[in-house]
């Protein structure tokens, strides 16, 4: 392990992996990325992996969008054959009332503005895209076929390899134990291998995001939450897109290897680390999907698990440099859509670092709170 | 036929061939090769592979067989339809 | 709706079973969960007499004891039963949840008793999923439950006590078995067990090992090869077999997944059979309240899985209520299970468990009381002529029958000692270990020990040195059983040819429980060579 570096980047979710191999391509030269256990074993590994360009602010729908982009030529986009089983069959949203179809008229509005290629359907035509679907009480429906998902292990390594073939050193099971700081600037990370010394440090460790904020005295608004999801067996194809509904709460999607992936948002759900699994967790969704999609009620469900989200006061991510502490930047709070931003979030970060202008003109710093410009983002799970 | 394609893997077809490529890779935990490869994610969720897999990467990288295989275990063993999940709902 | 239960126990195998009776006999309201639709667990498969001691049902056969204790188990008004029942997960809440009658039900346990045992390894080498290649438990559940006979000629492939029982169940079956392959340089099970095999004619090939499996669309045979010290191929040594399948039996390992899955914690210990659980010398494990029993706490034996169960319930009885009044049935039941493991055969085991309690509470010392080398016999079967010959007694006692005990390795078990009705059967010091003798002044040859002993291991001789003329009697497990009068051929140890002799008794009654007793007539210098026979013109030996 090195003991001097530019950068020492805490994390090595999708996030930390991004900007890494986007420094790396800019040039930056002494680059560490500390994973205290292996890549993507925190939410990055966990998540359901879903690219969704129907969102209904302005800035997620571009950074989403410019994801996507990058996803869709991930093995020209990093020099380097890959496979990250991207599967673009489209999202669903679904809507269950009036006041919900109108809130997709107008997110529809904002996603065309960006020429992404959404559209409202009837409740007829979202059952021809899904023909097992339950459209009993479905309102109406948002569709944008280009949005999909990806195998997220796959999609980090993938990122990895071009990282550590830039010059990246990546140590997976290595901890960041402590921030070194003197005089108020950031001298070094301890970690338990060894001390690295260095001026800048990224805090893109996910669910412990608070945690590393602390290590520099940095009280971050943030704080974790389980989020629990589950896999079934391998079944033939028959479902194309991820069918997703905010106001019935469910995300649902078939992947390239056949078994089904899904998950919810939880109620009263405790702040915490806690990633446990539920059998509460598994009769809501059981209850929701033979619901909503009758046809996979004799599929059976093989594991269960939970990741964390880290989630900000208006669940949007922050991203930039401390303000307090030069040196310090952050990539923290993306509750369910850090995988999706990762490959923009990635370049504008990697710009943010090294003073380049931003290639996104989007607001995500951490003062939005106290101007109180928090973002307004009405489609979250 | 080589000693690299003997299958470790009976559900999902991953040989010895490919675990030991994975583990030179730097790949040296059952969570890592079993998200790449895929081995022991299928019907018998790792009962056969699983302890051939550990000692594959214990004989190349000299750790110790037991920190290998600690691995998370996650419910619902055997597996459960939605359907027989609900049924268990309905009787409240 | 929550099912609320003092004691709920998972597996209904030996272990599970005797941890509910004793949880329900002691006044708790117990649960037992069992996967299949059955119980019994591996017992079930086994058709031959069990080892042990006579007081865990050493003798009997391993599905009369499942006979025995699920009628114990019925007869207990507060032990519900869910068979078809998987055990699906243990979550946070200390909800249980099982999939029962195609529901997901959820129970709420204020203690719990884990039992799942064991399941087979498997061994790669070329070509491994041939259509063909088995698991030993597989093919012990399609001959003895399904009554499916897997093959016609099989290769058995490992040595310990379930490679050698289910190679000769196999025999029974009427598939021929053309050899055993062991790794190590002895073999690895009890050798009474071997030596059965190899008077049936089956060689057994230590230090060799399986090194492809031959054939395009199924299996057709193998490729063998020899082994050297550091278990290396010898070049060379390669050598093809024909056979229609192949059996693994190359050992079992803990089914130790809900058990992490719960929380509690484990290690790995080899002699053991793997990850088991941390436990307590009562079966706690570190969670409180919840206890380990069976092969899922190291791959051991039923008689010490039944001991171990029992220990686990009423361990379970005594954190749910407080009743002290247990604790003298549990200290009983911790020098049985000490008495089990105190031989040559328990080493592995106090081995294993001398790890798990750092602080040695179960001592790994180490007994060696042979009298006698026993070499030969644990790389063969066979016994060398010494061995034999410490087990006869002087020639003038032998005009009057007499029993022959070949049962040499120091090994738990004693029911011969029980099934003579003359007392003239006993082990050194009460020593379940040691082997056994025979009192030549008590014993009358009155046959009744040979279909006691599960391992087949006792022959009663008697010479008429006048006639030149002699008997034997052996024990008889084939279906091929001849008639009284009939000329068979006569099999020496290693199950080769001696010669004919004229049957002139069988016994086969109640008492026998399927081990026929089958006295010979033959030439005097033959009477101490024969240990099997068979019907003329069948034969059916391993060729290798
Ligand atoms: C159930 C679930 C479903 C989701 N579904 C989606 C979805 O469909 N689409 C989508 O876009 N997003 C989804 N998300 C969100 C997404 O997973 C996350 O926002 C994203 O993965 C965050 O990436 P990250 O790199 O910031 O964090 P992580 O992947 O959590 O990476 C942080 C890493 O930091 C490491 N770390 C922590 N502390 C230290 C330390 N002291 N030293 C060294 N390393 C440390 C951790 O081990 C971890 O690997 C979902 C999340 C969950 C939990
Ligand atoms: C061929 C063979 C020969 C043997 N010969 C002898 C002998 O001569 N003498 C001797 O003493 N021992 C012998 N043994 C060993 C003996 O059979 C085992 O040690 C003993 O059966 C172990 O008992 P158990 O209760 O721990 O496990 P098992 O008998 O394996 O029972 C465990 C039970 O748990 C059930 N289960 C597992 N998971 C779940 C779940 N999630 N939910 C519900 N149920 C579950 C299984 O279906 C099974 O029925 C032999 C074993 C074999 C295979
Ligand atoms: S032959 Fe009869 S008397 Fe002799 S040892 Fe056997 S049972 Fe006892
Ligand atoms: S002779 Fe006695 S101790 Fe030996 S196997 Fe037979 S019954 Fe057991
Ligand atoms: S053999 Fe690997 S998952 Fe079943």
């Amino acid at each position: 392990m090195k003991n001097k570096a530019d950068i020492v980047i805490i994390g090595g979710g999708i996030i930390g992996c991004a900007v890494a191999f986007n420094l790396a391509k800019k040039g930056m030269k002494d680059i560490v990325v500390l994973e205290k256990e292996f890549l993507a074993s925190g939410a990055t590994g966990r998540c359901g992996a879903g690219v969704r360009q129907q969102w209904g602010t302005r800035q997620n729908c571009l950074l989403a969008k410019e994801s996507m982009t990058i996803l869709e030529n991930i093995s020209d986009y990093l020099e380097e054959k890959v496979d990250i089983e991207l599967k673009q069959k489209g999202y669903l949203l679904l809507s269950f009332s009036e006041k919900e179809t109108k809130q997709f008229a107008k997110n529809l509005e904002v996603q065309h503005s960006l020429n992404i290629p959404s559209m409202a359907l009837t409740p007829h035509q979202a059952q021809e895209i899904v023909p097992i679907l339950n459209t009993e009480k479905i309102h109406s429906a948002a569709f944008c076929p280009t949005d999909g998902h990806a195998n997220p292990f796959l999609t980090t390594e993938a990122y990895a390899k071009a990282a550590k073939k830039r010059g990246v050193e990546i140590c997976t099971f290595t901890q960041a134990t402590a921030i070194k700081i003197e005089n108020g600037k950031i001298k070094g990370v301890q970690t338990d291998k060894g001390f690295i010394e260095t001026e800048r440090v990224l805090n893109a460790a996910g669910g412990w995001a608070y945690e590393i904020g602390e290590m520099a005295g940095l009280k971050l608004p943030v704080f974790s939450e389980r989020h629990e999801i589950l896999v079934t067996e391998k079944v033939p194809p028959m479902l194309d897109p991820m069918v997703m509904s905010f106001s019935f709460n469910i995300y649902c999607q078939q992947t390239p290897n056949g078994s089904f992936v899904m998950g919810h948002g939880p109620k009263n759900e405790k702040p915490g680390h806690n990633v446990n699994s539920t059998w509460q967790f598994l009769e809501a969704m059981a209850q929701k999907v033979t619901y909503l999609l009758p046809a996979i009620k004799k599929v059976r469900v093989v594991r269960q698990w939970a990741g964390s989200y880290n989630i900000s006061p208006d669940r949007q991510p922050i991203i930039c440099e401390s303000e307090q502490l030069p040196g310090y930047y952050m990539a923290v709070g993306f509750s369910g859509h850090g995988f999706m931003l990762g490959p923009s979030i990635g370049v504008y970060l990697s710009e943010l670092i090294t003073g380049e202008t931003p290639s996104y003109d989007v607001t995500l710093d951490l003062g939005r709170f106290a101007r109180n410009e928090i973002i307004a983002e009405p489609s979250v799970v | 036929m080589r000693e690299d394609d003997i299958i470790i893997c009976r559900c999902e077809d991953v040989t010895l061939g490919t675990i030991r490529e994975l583990i030179r890779q730097g790949y040296t935990t059952l969570e890592e090769i079993k998200r790449i490869a895929r081995c022991g994610m299928g019907p018998c969720q790792g009962k056969t592979c699983t302890p051939l897999i550990a000692r594959e990467i214990a004989a190349i990288t000299g750790k110790d067989i037991h920190e290998i295989m600690k691995q998370n275990h996650r419910p619902p063993f055997g597996g459960i339809t939605f359907e027989e999940i609900v049924s268990g709902r309905d009787e409240e | 709706m929550i099912l609320e239960y003092d004691a709920a126990i998972i597996g209904g195998g030996p272990a599970g079973i005797c941890a509910a009776i004793a949880a329900g006999k002691n006044g708790l309201k117990t649960l037992l969960i069992e996967e299949r639709d059955f119980l019994g667990g591996q017992l079930i498969k086994q058709t031959h007499r069990f080892f042990g001691s006579e007081e865990e049902h050493a003798g009997t056969r391993g599905i009369h004891i499942a006979d025995d204790l699920k009628a114990e188990l019925v007869g207990l008004s507060n032990i519900d039963v869910m068979t078809s029942t998987t055990a699906l997960g243990y979550y946070e809440d200390g909800i249980l949840t099982a999939l029962h009658d195609e529901k997901m039900v959820k129970i709420k346990p204020k203690s719990m008793v884990l039992a799942t045992g064991a399941f087979e390894r498997f061994l790669p080498f070329e070509n491994n999923d041939l259509p063909g290649i088995f698991g030993a438990g597989a093919v012990q559940t399609l001959m003895n439950i399904y009554g499916i006979k897997p093959a016609d000629k099989v290769l058995m492939i490992g040595s310990g006590n379930i490679g050698l029982i289910v190679s000769y169940q196999l025999i029974q079956a009427g598939v021929q078995v053309i050899g055993v392959v062991e790794a190590a340089s002895k073999i690895g099970g009890y050798l009474v067990h071997a030596s059965k095999l190899r008077r049936l004619g089956v060689p057994i090939m230590t230090r060799h090992t399986i090194k492809k499996a031959i054939g395009t669309d199924k299996v057709q045979g193998a490729l063998l090869c020899q082994l050297d010290e550091n278990w290396q191929e010898i070049e060379g040594s390669q050598k093809q077999v024909a056979c229609d399948a192949i059996c693994l039996a190359v050992g079992l390992t803990p089914l130790a997944d809900i058990l992490s899955q719960m929380g509690c914690e484990t290690t790995f210990i080899g002699e053991l059979g793997g990850i088991v659980p941390k436990r307590t010398a009562d079966l706690e494990t570190t969670k409180p309240g919840v206890f380990v029993a069976g092969d899922l706490a190291g791959i051991e034996e039923a008689s010490a899985a039944m001991l171990e169960g029992e220990l686990a319930g009423l361990n379970a009885v005594k954190f749910v209520t407080g009743d002290e009044r247990v604790n003298e049935r549990i200290h009983h039941l911790k020098g049985e299970l000490h008495g089990l493991r105190a031989g040559p055969v328990g080493e592995k085991i106090r081995y294993g468990l001398a790890q798990l309690f750092e602080d040695s509470v179960i001592t790994s010392e180490k007994i060696d009381s042979h009298e006698h080398d026993i070499t030969q016999l644990a790389h063969t079967g066979i016994p060398a002529w010494e061995n034999i010959d410490e087990k006869m007694p002087d020639e003038q006692r032998m005009i009057k029958p007499y029993a022959v005990i070949e049962c040499f390795q120091e090994i738990p078990c004693n029911p011969c000692v029980f099934s003579c009705p003359f007392d003239a059967i006993y082990i050194p010091k009460e020593d379940i270990n040691l082997s056994p003798v025979v009192n030549f002044d008590k014993c009358t040859g009155c046959l009744s020990c040979i279909s006691g002993c599960p391992g087949l291991a006792i022959f009663v001789e008697q010479r008429n040195p006048e006639q030149g003329k002699g008997t034997v009697s052996i024990p008889f497990e084939m279906l091929n059983r001849p008639q009284k009068g009939d000329v068979v051929d006569l099999l020496a140890r290693d199950g080769h040819k001696l010669g004919t002799g004229i049957v002139t008794r069988i016994l086969y009654g109640q008492k026998q429980d399927k081990t026929a007793v089958i006295t010979v007539e033959t030439d005097i210098e033959l009477v101490n060579k024969v240990r099997n026979i068979q019907l003329q013109g069948t034969d059916k030996k391993g060729v290798m």
